[in-house]
């Protein structure tokens, strides 16, 4: 970033013609965008926080229709649709806690699998171009909600909090010192790092995703429009590849992403149930 | 263009900002009711039925197939039933026909001897007054032959009857003969 500042400075000063670089590549600026509406307000909204908004809307109508107008004979959508829920149900929280376990956590995983994916995509859809979990607060959400659930059930079914700790902090059949060692660890595992890791995870890969595809997009504007120069044409080709190809890699991501969290939501769910039962 | 990143330095990427957490616990308990009160209950609804639907058809099909077999087993029973009746009315008839025929044929042979009884017995019968009635006309035609040839009377019945006698007497024995 400060590179890019450098040049831009150098630009403005100097004057130079070829060399200097594009002024408007990305930077994490993008993703602490200027307030836009209500500033200064608890609610307050920027960019992202409107790309989000206005994806939540999307997903609420596509989906609500999609799921009023649900038939026995399902059309193609509703075949995928489907075929997302059966695949969250079955691939995403049964095949990891079993069914009878699992049954109760499914909407939430659902939850997190549809609005995480759809946020993701904001990423590659032409005018969002920045996914809507490109901020640390929505992760931050998924994370807290996941955090919170896997308190409930360790203490629901270990029977009280006392005995879900006892469970996670001093496991059986390991010598009484260690555990001088191994519960504050276990602690901060459950306590933080699990969210924390979720947060990061989801959102450092909207991060880098951003910055990648931004830079090939303004590298190939910067070659083939802005340097008037005939000979660097086939570079700023080479750049749109690279930013077509990172396009379809960041719909994988997106969607790999997605599925990441909702998977490690329903592990970590799991895991706070005794190992018994 | 950027400026100068006194404002925002890196790690402002991981302090969340109030209204940013506002919006995005706002956000998620929208969507987290939405799935959880309407879009998975409505889908799963539709998933129940179409099991039961499937279900309910497969119940059918297979009634269906029960029924089907019921009715053709009875109606091969039927049939099987039909072609021993038939069968067995055939050889009724078969039997009686015989039956009439052979009936037939040993009146027909009663008659017959019947007929050829009657036949023998007025053949018989005919033969027996001709050999009467030759008998007397024989008898006479030899008197007046006799009397011709002698040229005179048989005065008394006496005579006349002794040589009748014995001219018949000769006839016969002369018929012996040829034959």
């Amino acid at each position: 970033m400060t590179g890019s500042v450098g040049l831009s400075v150098l630009t403005a000063a100097g004057g130079l013609t070829l060399a200097d670089g594009p002024s408007e590549l990305p930077s994490i600026d993008d993703f602490l965008p200027p307030e836009i509406l209500f500033q200064g307000t608890p609610f307050a909204m920027n960019r992202i926080i409107l790309i989000r908004a206005i994806m939540t809307v999307v997903l609420l109508l596509v989906f609500g229709i999609t799921a009023k107008r649900a038939k026995l004979i399902p059309g193609r959508w509703q075949g995928f649709v489907e075929w997302m829920i059966e695949f969250v149900e079955y691939n995403v929280v049964y095949s990891t806690m079993g069914e009878l376990r699992g049954k109760r956590y499914v909407p939430m995983c659902c939850t997190i699998f549809f609005t995480a994916l759809c946020f993701n995509l904001c990423g590659v859809i032409p005018g969002f171009n920045i996914a809507a979990t490109a901020t640390i607060a929505m992760p931050l959400m998924f994370a807290l909600w996941t955090l919170v659930q896997y308190w409930r059930s360790g203490i629901r079914s270990n029977g009280g909090l006392g005995k879900y700790l006892k469970k996670e902090l001093f496991p059986a059949g390991v010598p009484w010192p260690v555990y001088i060692l191994l519960s504050p660890i276990k602690f901060l595992e459950i306590a933080v790092i699990q969210p924390g890791a979720l947060t990061l995870r989801l959102f450092a890969n909207m991060v880098s995703g951003h910055l990648t595809l931004a830079t090939a997009l303004v590298m190939t504007d910067w070659y083939i429009i802005q340097v008037h120069n005939a000979a660097m044409v086939p570079v700023g080709i080479l750049w749109f590849l690279f930013g077509f190809l990172m396009t379809a890699f960041e719909i994988f991501i997106a969607a790999l992403q997605a599925f990441i969290f909702s998977v490690l939501t329903a592990v970590y769910i799991n895991s706070s149930y005794p190992e018994d039962e | 263009m950027t400026t100068f990143a006194e404002e925002n330095s890196g790690i402002d990427l991981f302090i969340p900002k109030t209204y940013d957490i506002f919006w995005s616990l706002i956000i998620l308990v929208i969507l987290a009711v939405f799935f959880y009160k309407f879009f998975l209950p409505r889908f799963q609804k539709i998933f129940d039925e179409r099991a039961e639907k499937i279900q309910g058809g497969m119940d059918k099909a297979a009634a269906a197939e029960k029924e089907a077999a019921e009715a053709k087993k009875k109606y091969e029973d039927q049939l099987t039933q039909a072609r021993v009746q038939a069968s067995k009315i055939r050889d009724d008839a078969r039997a009686e026909a015989s039956h009439i025929i052979a009936d037939a044929r040993t009146r027909a042979e009663q008659e017959a001897a019947q007929v050829s009884a009657n036949a023998q017995r007025s053949i018989e019968s005919q033969q027996q007054q001709a050999l009467v009635s030759l008998k007397g006309e024989v008898g006479s035609l030899s008197v007046a032959l006799a009397g011709k040839i002698l040229g005179k009377q048989l005065e008394s019945d006496a005579v006349q009857s002794d040589m009748i006698d014995s001219v018949l007497g000769d006839l016969e024995s002369e018929s012996a003969d040829k034959n």
